[in-house]
């Protein structure tokens, strides 16, 4: 036998090992779908980096006996680029609120039995029924709320800068601004300060926000990518276009900074919790939905990631310090002036970043 | 008379040392920072509050991220084994043979080093949902297969590089004279060839290394739920601000990289030792 | 018993299939897709359809984006062209310095290159910013520059005001530099240990200075190392986006950060494929060019 045919004999083999793996590879995994069978106790899910209470995973682990997995992504567009060819096995996300919209239109969201989450009870009421991206809160149940305003340091300031003027259409402070580089949340403010709606998908509108940030460029030290309270603390600003989470976090770091909300309005977002579609263990994530509503859960949860919490028992749990913080909760009046931000379709989309990218080019 | 320099010791030129220095200085010093910043006492990194270990204590008992630190050297490990084989047979082949469409070959190997990662990203992304599904379910190791696969594709043509420019000086008649004297080909390429291209393939092998343990954007694209590798991990981090811990991660693992590189350098002057001896 | 030449044919399959197989396959193939992709467009949120339309590519010329691409070569060729400086020497070292410092040396070349990128980066930020080491470090001599000329009897200096060195282009090309400098010093090494030292020494001794036997000997018998090492510089700095996002300032958009955010942000992948692939035969067609030219001229000196 030549050495030739001796290599294809064992080649032919190793091909037949081969298939046979994966063809019991592929059984198994049928059988873990199917209806009758119990889901494994195992939940996959994929949230962003210490957005979770220190011990919650454990206590849910705990008290249900489900294995909770928990991947990491950084931002909304990662986690819809990995979503939208497929679900690779996640099944809790946590995506901000405009991305629930565009998720809910990709049919990429399994609807969720609120019958099931009993604790829904806890949530505050303004956020089931005010919630324009997913009507009924059929996909998404609220995890956190946000919303943007100015961070800044007080010794540096002449006066609180509640308005957006002093980011966008002024140099009074120049070569210490940073602005985020999102270009929806940019221009989307920009409106706001312009003194229309954020969702106004007018190019006009827009062009002329370009223009004013265009003028206004030279006057930015930085576009900064949410490491805007990184940029505040170590002093390289004194005023920053942030959430107002963010910098409830380093103002326990120093007393220097604070936080206010402009007084035209600005956006609001929440981060959400859904299933996506294709979600292996569905059963044990609306388990674990259920799990984060308990009051001594969203208690666990505010206290290490300080933003302000939809969840009105757990909010009542926590110290009075928390719950009349005016960053994390601001006053209702210039509430009142701030909007979520709805999907605008792909071409505003596309005009947005077109903007952005001749923004930065210029 | 002061004593002449031998003609080719560079390294007492002063200049040299001074030059030498001054880089060691300017990659150092960051890293220096960096190791420094582990030990700080508070969330971020970026202002000093004082001395802890704390970070370390909770790095250890971090096991998502030790997990994700073993999932990157493994995935770095196999990835490297196999860019360089990949790599040297893809140098070997254009170096030594002459055949039907060769140029198109030739573009073909340079073609990984030219995509933009993140096309890269989506390509493989598309690739193991759509064309070749990788099951979710495999146990460990096998799950970091995709993320495997995918690395070594970028991989191996910077081995391929650094193995074709070595042989580009190499003298084929040395190897015909082999051939000549009755070795065959696979003779010819394990005594003659493969003792040339060694420093190409140590230096193409650490290229690889780096660049596979480094790579945040086709890992993220190809990884899965419990596939999460170091880079990915901290990357995630950024919106929250990196925190000490990662520091402490990184400075652990720039201590296992040296003890790594001691030990492989032991084995290595044990062996030359031995065939010199 | 196999003939000479069928043992010839096994070891060209052998030599040939494992890395062709793995192109076509696993990057050829996904590549293929996203190539599809960009001949496409969105019809809904996350499907594309390919319907054969050239305008993903005619939006991708317009002068805007022409201008970032250029603006994006400018900045990837002076960081190669910083590297080649910085490195040369140092790979020059390397080679020459004795058997038992040499894989140090090598080593602690690599070493900063296995931490994290993005650690790195933060640690260069911490070193750049304004109240960073580096201007920590300036104000401290200042002062005792300062400080010296009060002794001597002039005026004091003002007033020390910190360099602005993160948040611009130059942060950029610094931070550039600072990831890519292995890349360069490896191939060069590479090439520069195979140089026969006969020949410099030759050189030396028929009395050629010390930068003009580097000039005609060792650059020239270097060159494939030196054409791979900036090849391998140039063209990841070309695609780099994580450092000019994070190291700079608001007119530092490279065409990497472009193309990214057509991935994310703006979920529109055909026109982000047809941006890749612009890049990719831009680059192709540079490297096509120079293998090209190259061909026909022998590789090293040994021909004499």
């Amino acid at each position: 036998m030549t050495g030739h045919a001796k290599a294809l004999r064992t080649s032919r083999r190793s091909i037949l090992k081969g298939l046979g793996a994966a063809a019991i590879g592929i059984s198994l995994t049928g059988t873990k779908r199917s209806a009758w069978a119990a889901e494994e106790p195992k939940l996959n899910f994929y949230n962003w980096d210490t957005y979770i209470g220190e011990t919650t995973l454990e206590d849910f682990t705990e008290a249900s006996g489900i294995d909770v997995n928990m991947s990491l992504f950084a931002t909304n567009d990662e986690l819809f680029a990995k979503l939208r060819a497929g679900n690779p096995g996640y099944d809790v996300i946590v995506p901000g609120s405009e991305f629930v919209e565009r998720m809910i239109q990709a049919d990429l969201l399994e609807p969720l039995d609120h019958a099931k989450i009993p604790n829904i009870k806890n949530i505050s009421p303004e956020f089931m029924t005010d919630a324009p991206f997913d009507p009924g809160r059929k996909y998404s149940l609220p995890y956190t709320w946000l919303v943007i305003g100015v961070g800044y340091r007080k010794s540096k300031v002449k006066e609180v800068p509640n308005s957006w003027k002093w980011l966008f259409n002024s140099d009074a402070y120049a070569g210490r601004i940073a602005v985020m580089s999102d270009a929806s949340e940019l221009f989307r403010n920009c409106f706001k300060y312009l003194g229309q709606s954020l969702n106004d998908a007018s190019p006009e509108l827009l062009k002329q926000a370009e223009e004013m940030l265009t003028k206004q460029k030279p006057n930015i030290k930085a576009f900064h990518e949410d490491n805007g309270q990184d940029l505040l603390l170590s002093g390289e600003v004194d005023v920053v276009m942030e959430y107002n989470g963010d910098i409830a976090q380093i103002m326990k770091e120093d007393d220097d900074i604070d936080f206010v909300v402009p007084q035209e309005g600005a956006m609001r977002q929440q981060d959400t919790l859904a299933i996506p579609k294709g979600a292996p263990h569905p059963e044990n994530a609306l388990k674990f939905i259920n799990f984060i509503f308990e009051p001594e859960t969203g208690k666990g949860i505010t206290e290490t990631i300080l933003y302000p919490s939809p969840n009105a028992a757990a909010v009542a749990l926590m110290p009075e310090a928390y719950r009349d913080n005016k960053v994390i909760f601001p006053p209702a009046d210039v509430m009142a002036k701030c909007e979520y931000p709805n999907y605008l379709g792909p071409e505003f989309s596309r005009l947005l970043d077109e903007a952005m990218t001749r923004l930065r080019a210029s | 008379m002061a004593q002449k320099r031998a003609p080719l010791e560079y390294n007492r030129m002063w200049q040299i040392r001074a030059w030498l220095f001054a880089v060691f200085f300017f990659l150092y010093a960051p890293l220096v920072a960096l190791i420094a910043f582990s030990f700080n006492d508070s969330k971020r990194t970026t202002v000093w509050r004082g001395f802890t270990l704390r970070y370390y204590e909770k790095l250890f008992g971090n096991e998502s991220l030790l997990t994700a630190f073993a999932n990157s050297l493994t995935i770095a490990f196999v990835a490297t084994l196999i860019s360089l084989v990949i790599g040297a047979l893809a140098a070997v082949l254009l170096w030594r043979y002459r055949f039907m469409g060769r140029t198109v070959v030739e573009g073909a190997f340079t073609l990984p080093l030219v995509v933009p990662e993140i096309c890269m990203g989506v390509a493989m992304l598309l690739f193991f949902t759509r064309v070749l599904p990788w099951p979710n379910n495999l146990i460990w190791p096998f799950n970091l297969g995709s993320i495997i696969i995918a690395h070594v594709s970028f991989c191996f043509p910077f081995v391929a590089l650094v193995v074709g420019a070595r042989l580009a000086s190499f003298n084929k008649e040395q190897e015909e004279a082999a051939r000549d004297l009755g070795a065959n080909d696979w003779q010819a390429f394990r005594d003659v060839l493969l003792p040339h291209i060694h420093p190409a393939l140590i230096a193409g092998g650490l290229l690889a290394f780096t660049l596979s343990l480094d790579d945040f954007v086709i890992t993220f694209f190809t990884s899965g739920p419990d596939t999460v590798t170091f880079p990915v991990k901290v990357y995630s981090m950024l919106r929250f601000s990196v925190t000490p811990e990662v520091n402490a991660a990184s400075t652990m693992l720039i201590l296992l990289t040296i003890v790594l590189m001691v030990v492989m350098m032991a084995m290595q002057s044990r062996a030359q030792k031995k065939t010199k001896g | 018993m196999a003939t000479r030449t069928q043992e010839r044919r096994l070891a060209f399959l052998a030599t040939a299939l494992p890395p062709i197989v793995w192109v076509v396959v696993f990057f050829l193939a996904p590549l293929a897709i996203v190539w599809a992709y960009s001949f496409g467009q969105n019809v809904s949120l996350t499907e594309v359809d390919i319907s054969g339309t050239f305008a993903n590519y005619a939006r991708a010329l317009e002068p805007l984006y022409l201008g970032i691409f250029a603006k994006s070569i400018f900045v990837a060729g002076i960081t190669t062209l910083l590297c080649l400086i910085v490195g040369f020497p140092v790979a020059l070292a390397i080679v020459f310095a004795s058997e038992r410092w040499r894989p140090w040396m090598l080593m602690l070349i690599m070493l900063p290159f296995w931490t994290n990128l993005l650690i790195r980066t933060y640690a260069l930020i911490a070193v750049l910013r304004t109240e960073g080491y580096a201007n920590f470090t300036l104000e401290w001599l200042w002062n005792q520059g300062s400080w010296l000329m009060t002794l001597v009897g002039l005026q004091p200096l003002g007033e020390f005001t910190p360099l602005q060195m993160l948040y611009n282009n130059f942060a950029v090309v610094v931070g550039l530099v600072y990831v890519h400098l292995p890349f360069m010093v490896l191939p060069l090494y590479a090439a520069l240990d195979r140089l026969d030292k006969s020949l410099i020494e030759a050189s030396l001794d028929l009395g050629a200075g010390q930068l003009r036997t580097l000039y005609s000997i060792v650059v020239p018998l270097a060159l494939p190392g030196i054409i791979s090492g900036i090849i391998i510089t140039f063209v990841p700095a070309l695609g780099a986006y994580l450092t000019p996002d994070l190291l700079g300032g608001p007119d530092s958009q490279m065409i990497a950060n472009v193309i990214e955010r057509q991935f994310k942000r703006a979920n529109d992948w055909p026109f982000g494929a047809a941006l890749s692939f612009l890049l990719m035969y831009a680059t192709f067609g540079a490297i096509a060019m120079r293998a090209y030219f190259s061909r026909g001229k022998p590789a090293d000196g040994h021909g004499i």
